[in-house]
């Protein structure tokens, strides 16, 4: 193997890795704040890319369809939370995880209805040749994948660690009953949260349908990816997803490279598995030890 | 601490794995739905199951191929039935899932009564429906395109589309006339894909052609970059493609990407328009073989075959809004197989005398072909019933 494959190979990798990131980081965010996993994330995901070509089919040009569809599945994500779990919020985790799961058939089985069976096409934001960088190609709407996501990132940190709301969602992340005496409305800061959590995953979904096509199903598969991610990244920490992600995805697409396409995903999900018996709190998780 | 977050993983961890058989469980528009009846009619209907994939990855069949029997059951009813007898068709989804289809089969074998199954749309699904099928005694008339359906020979089961032991040595013998003898192969690890792998290996050295690589995704993956990296670094001469699912725009533009010169071939299994639409510039010049619905003109105007044709795009387009693709070919000609063989029969038939009756099906023109079945052949079609296409300028071609 000649080393522009090698970096053919490693495009390839992160290009996963980052959508599996964005996917990650909604878990991340909705575990943060509540402490549950939200499984309907991966339909945050679907009903972005979706959302979108429904924009473009209706007229809409393609930024402006982009930018409603991730602000519409927002709003879907806030209404989820206000719907669906706040009312059963002292019903414990447990419940509200299974109201998660009946979330996302809900949402997938409605996106069969509006938008049928078939996958639909989006177009690209910067149609073009791809860009070949020391021999390796590398599809443009990749590097609109790749900013995203960094922009996503950097928009986290700051959010988490300069914002009154970013200190809110931490303060709720160690302690909600605590968080509530010291005056933060906590459910208010899970609702956006979830609003948030559903952007993000959007994102995912509206920046790689020009690539895959999109469809009414494809939320389980993101879902999956994005909850191994968060996972083996470490879940609460917006670093340690997009860490995740990109390992993951480096992982499976260096598997294709030396060892068998056939075995990707189940070499991808023994290695995090293996993570998982090391260090349960994942790559860049800190153990939970808690001062009381 | 350490204890709870262990029980949280744990628990996390289960309810990953049960995402994982839920995925697609979400149940389509009401399987169940009913159709044409036809309630003025005094004598008892003959009721069929139908098994298809209306979510799941293959719901951009299911779909598709619900239409044509819909279409042609009302058709049959309103031309007053079978013998008097209104056809009814049970519909069941099975989320492109063969523990689903397998689940699907027994309720309409024990709560229907169903006297004769269509189904399921995918191959997994339609071999794991087989149990139940061989329960029951009652012939099975699967629409999915793998060879194991009727190599793995079971006197009950028949298959209309073309199966992958037909177009497999076809497309072989296409690509020897072009001069190709060194091919990759690329593969869904599905049903259909695992299927077109087999027996591409198998045909490859009669063919002599020799298989470069294998390379295989999953259904679902996003990107195949990684696997055609690999095929770039062979010298093969042309990639092979086996799969039916959605994929498979995604590798026409990966290999477009990588600036990959080799021509692409790929299967009845990519005759969709959205193959076309999702792969864009990618999908020029891309090859496959099919049956000859996609250009009608190639079964030969005035003929049979074409006068058939022509009548059902004409009907299907008028009902639906949109030409019906090979799949709803297939689930046509799987209805009225069965239709027309009950109508060679005495009222109050059994289901082994609809199966022996199904089985003496000859030279029906149907849309896959002309079926011509016997007791060793349950897909009945030939390489006759095949054409080339070639994508150009997003448009299907014959190829000469």
């Amino acid at each position: 193997m000649n080393s522009a494959e090698l970096l053919q190979f490693v495009a390839s990798g992160l290009q996963n890795g980052a959508v599996y990131a964005l996917v990650a980081l909604g878990f991340t965010l909705v575990y943060a704040s509540t402490g549950i996993i939200n499984f309907a994330q991966g339909e945050f995901f679907m009903l972005g890319g979706m959302l979108a070509v429904a924009g473009v089919r209706a007229g809409l040009p393609l930024p402006f369809a982009a930018l409603a569809s991730v602000v519409l599945t927002a709003s879907i994500g806030l209404l989820f939370e206000r719907v669906a779990l706040r009312p059963r919020r002292d019903s414990g985790p447990t419940v509200l995880i299974i109201i998660t799961i009946g979330g996302s058939m809900v949402m997938k089985s409605l996106a069969r209805h509006a938008f049928g069976p078939n996958e639909l096409s989006l177009p690209p934001f910067s149609p073009g040749v791809p860009i070949v960088f020391a021999g390796a190609s590398i599809d443009r709407q990749v590097l609109w994948i790749w900013g995203l996501t960094i922009v996503a990132v950097v928009a986290l940190t700051f959010l988490y660690s300069k914002t009154k709301l970013g200190r809110a969602m931490r303060a709720c992340s160690l302690s909600h009953d605590a968080a509530r005496l010291m005056g933060i409305d906590t459910a208010r800061v899970v609702m956006i949260s979830f609003g948030l959590a559903a952007a993000l995953g959007a994102l995912g979904g509206v920046a790689v349908a020009p690539l895959t096509q999109t469809a009414f199903d494809v939320g389980s598969r993101a879902g999956l990816k994005g909850f191994a991610a968060a996972i083996l990244g470490g879940l609460g920490n917006p670093i340690a997803a997009v860490v995740g992600g990109l390992v993951l995805g480096l992982l499976e697409s260096l598997s294709v490279a030396f060892i068998s396409s056939t075995y990707k995903d189940a070499i991808s999900l023994v290695v995090l598995l293996a993570v998982l018996f090391l260090r349960p709190q994942g790559l860049l998780g800190k153990s939970r030890r808690e001062k009381v | 601490m350490k204890g709870q977050l262990k029980a949280l993983l744990a628990t996390v961890l289960i309810l990953a794995l049960c995402t994982f058989s839920l995925a697609g469980c979400a149940k389509g528009d009401g399987g169940a739905a009913g159709s044409g009846t036809g309630d003025s009619q005094a004598k008892d209907p003959y009721i069929v199951g139908a098994v298809l994939s209306l979510t799941g990855s293959y719901a951009g069949l299911g779909a598709p191929e619900q239409n044509a029997i819909e279409m042609e059951v009302a058709r049959i009813n309103e031309a007053g039935g079978i013998k008097g007898h209104p056809l009814k068709v049970i519909y069941e989804d099975d989320g492109t899932d063969p523990a689903k289809a397998v689940a699907a089969t027994a309720r309409l074998i024990d709560q229907e009564n169903v006297i004769a199954i269509i189904g399921a749309t995918g191959t997994g699904q339609s071999m794991g429906m087989r149990t139940e099928v061989d329960r029951a005694a009652l012939p099975q008339v699967s629409v999915a395109g793998g060879t194991v359906i009727t190599s793995d020979f079971d006197p009950l089961v028949f298959q209309t589309p073309w199966s992958n032991s037909l177009v497999v040595p076809y497309t072989m013998a296409y690509l020897k006339k072009q001069g190709i003898t060194k091919i990759a192969i690329v593969t869904d690890t599905g049903g259909f894909g695992a299927d077109g792998q087999a027996v591409l290996k198998a045909q490859a050295p009669k063919a002599g052609i020799t298989i470069t690589t294998a390379q295989t995704f999953n259904p679902g993956d996003t990107d195949m970059t990684s696997q055609l990296t690999k095929v770039k670094g062979t010298d093969s001469q042309a990639v092979v493609m086996w799969t039916a699912g959605k994929e498979a725009a995604i590798v026409a533009k990966n290999m477009l990407q990588l600036g990959m010169k080799v021509p692409l071939y790929g299967s009845h299994g990519n005759a969709r328009t959205e193959f076309v639409e999702g792969a864009g510039a990618a999908a020029e010049g891309f090859h496959f073989a099919a049956g000859k619905i996609l250009v009608p003109e190639s079964y030969g105007e005035g003929t049979p075959a074409y006068e058939v044709a022509t009548d059902f795009v004409k009907r299907y387009t008028a009902a639906y809004g949109k030409a019906p693709d090979t799949f709803a070919g297939h689930a046509y000609d799987a209805v009225n197989l069965i239709a027309s063989a009950m109508g060679r029969l005495d009222e109050g038939f059994t289901s082994e005398e609809l199966r022996a009756e199904i089985e003496k099906t000859s030279g029906f023109v149907g849309i896959g072909g002309t079926f011509t079945f016997s007791a060793t052949d349950h897909n009945g079609l030939s390489a006759g019933d095949l054409v080339m296409y070639r994508v150009e300028n997003g448009n299907w071609i014959v190829e000469k």
